[in-house]
């Protein structure tokens, strides 16, 4: 299946270009199993202070919900969903 | 050099006088807003912390909404990068101290009110005396450490607190009402690092920032329902917006402890 993944701010830049990946994972994949794709894919890079833990500063979307409020990092994704990863920013 | 304008009457603060009226003439034809919405926004005193993008945009429009006295810190000079986004400012304005410009740029643009510019920076040793008597703070800093001495400042206090960010082309805002709804501890749990001279589009600050002050009349006027909670998202590049709920964290080393108001 096929997964949209769109990077905000610090981590578009890490991501490249627009910050936009499609990315192509195993049914039934897990946001958990998309990171780890995405470590694979972008090393330390992605590593930057709160982008998981137990109370992550980077919000992570499905289709525009939170996944607080869904299955957390268990949340399991389908063919064509969108995720959003939106870390803090400091500018003003 | 701090430079402060005569001393602000709040008693007298009791009616409008016609230039007023006519002045705010548009605000108050709107459904909700009246005379006394408009006096609440003249008796009330509000902290803007910066005076860079998001600094101008709300300033600018606190001041033209009636905000009886507005208190500007930055111990910034105006600089040429600064241009393409601080529209407090002026190409003239070069090398000036920033809140000796805005403060006389905001008095023209609205004399009825009362400026005070305060030529330095917020430290942990100041931050709760420049609080201790505004109603009000908007954050338009341009770092986290000073984000989080005005936000652990504004939750000891009780105060209002406006959060806004940007970076690119994308903003953020969150209203913090003490006890109301989560702070900025609960919805950036780890201080993330810095970064110096981050990209800006210069719309993107002005956008943030006058939702800032619509927040800051909405809270001071009742107005509404303030963005409490709730993380607004905007990317600028498509045009995207996004509105998240944020939780309190009850663990929070800010908020945690502060009883949860009409609850």
């Amino acid at each position: 299946m096929r997964i949209i993944v769109k990077a905000f701010a610090t981590l578009r830049e890490i991501f490249g270009g627009t910050g936009i990946l499609y990315l192509e994972l195993p049914e039934g994949s897990t946001i958990k199993d998309l990171l780890e794709k995405l470590r694979e894919q972008y090393g330390s890079n992605l590593d930057v202070s709160g982008f998981v833990d137990e109370n992550p500063s980077v919000k992570i979307l499905v289709n525009g919900r939170e996944i607080t409020y869904l299955d957390g990092l268990g949340t399991r994704l389908r063919d064509g969903d969108s995720v959003a990863f939106i870390p803090p920013v400091a500018g003003g | 050099m701090v430079t402060r304008s005569p001393l602000y009457h709040r008693s007298q603060v009791d009616k409008l006088s016609p230039e007023e009226l006519e002045r705010y003439d548009r605000q108050l034809r709107l459904l909700g807003f009246d005379v006394e919405s408009q006096l609440k926004l003249k008796r009330s005193r509000v902290l803007i912390v910066g005076v860079g993008g998001l600094g101008s945009a709300a300033a600018l429009y606190l001041a033209s909404a009636g905000i009886g006295f507005l208190r500007i810190i930055d111990d910034g000079y105006v600089e040429l990068s600064n241009l393409n986004r601080q529209i407090l400012y002026n190409t003239g304005d070069l090398g000036r101290r920033k809140v000796e410009v805005a403060a006389k740029r905001l008095r023209e643009l609205n004399p009825e009110i009362e400026v005070e510019a305060l030529g330095e920076r917020l430290t942990e040793e100041n931050v709760k005396q420049i609080l201790s008597d505004v109603d009000l703070a908007v954050d338009c800093l341009d770092n986290f450490r000073a984000r989080f001495i005005l936000n652990d400042a504004c939750v000891e206090l009780g105060k209002p607190l406006i959060h806004g960010a940007i970076y690119g082309a994308e903003g953020r805002l969150m209203t913090i009402i003490p006890g109301r709804g989560p702070c900025l501890r609960c919805l950036i749990p780890r201080e993330p690092a810095e970064h110096d001279k981050i990209p800006v589009l210069g719309p993107l600050p002005g956008v943030i920032g006058a939702l800032e002050a619509l927040e800051a009349i909405k809270v001071i006027t009742g107005l509404g329902e303030p963005a409490v909670g709730k993380l607004i998202i905007i990317d600028g590049m498509d045009l995207s917006f996004y509105r998240i709920e944020v939780r309190r964290n009850p663990g929070c080393p800010a908020c945690g402890k502060i009883k949860i108001e009409g609850i």
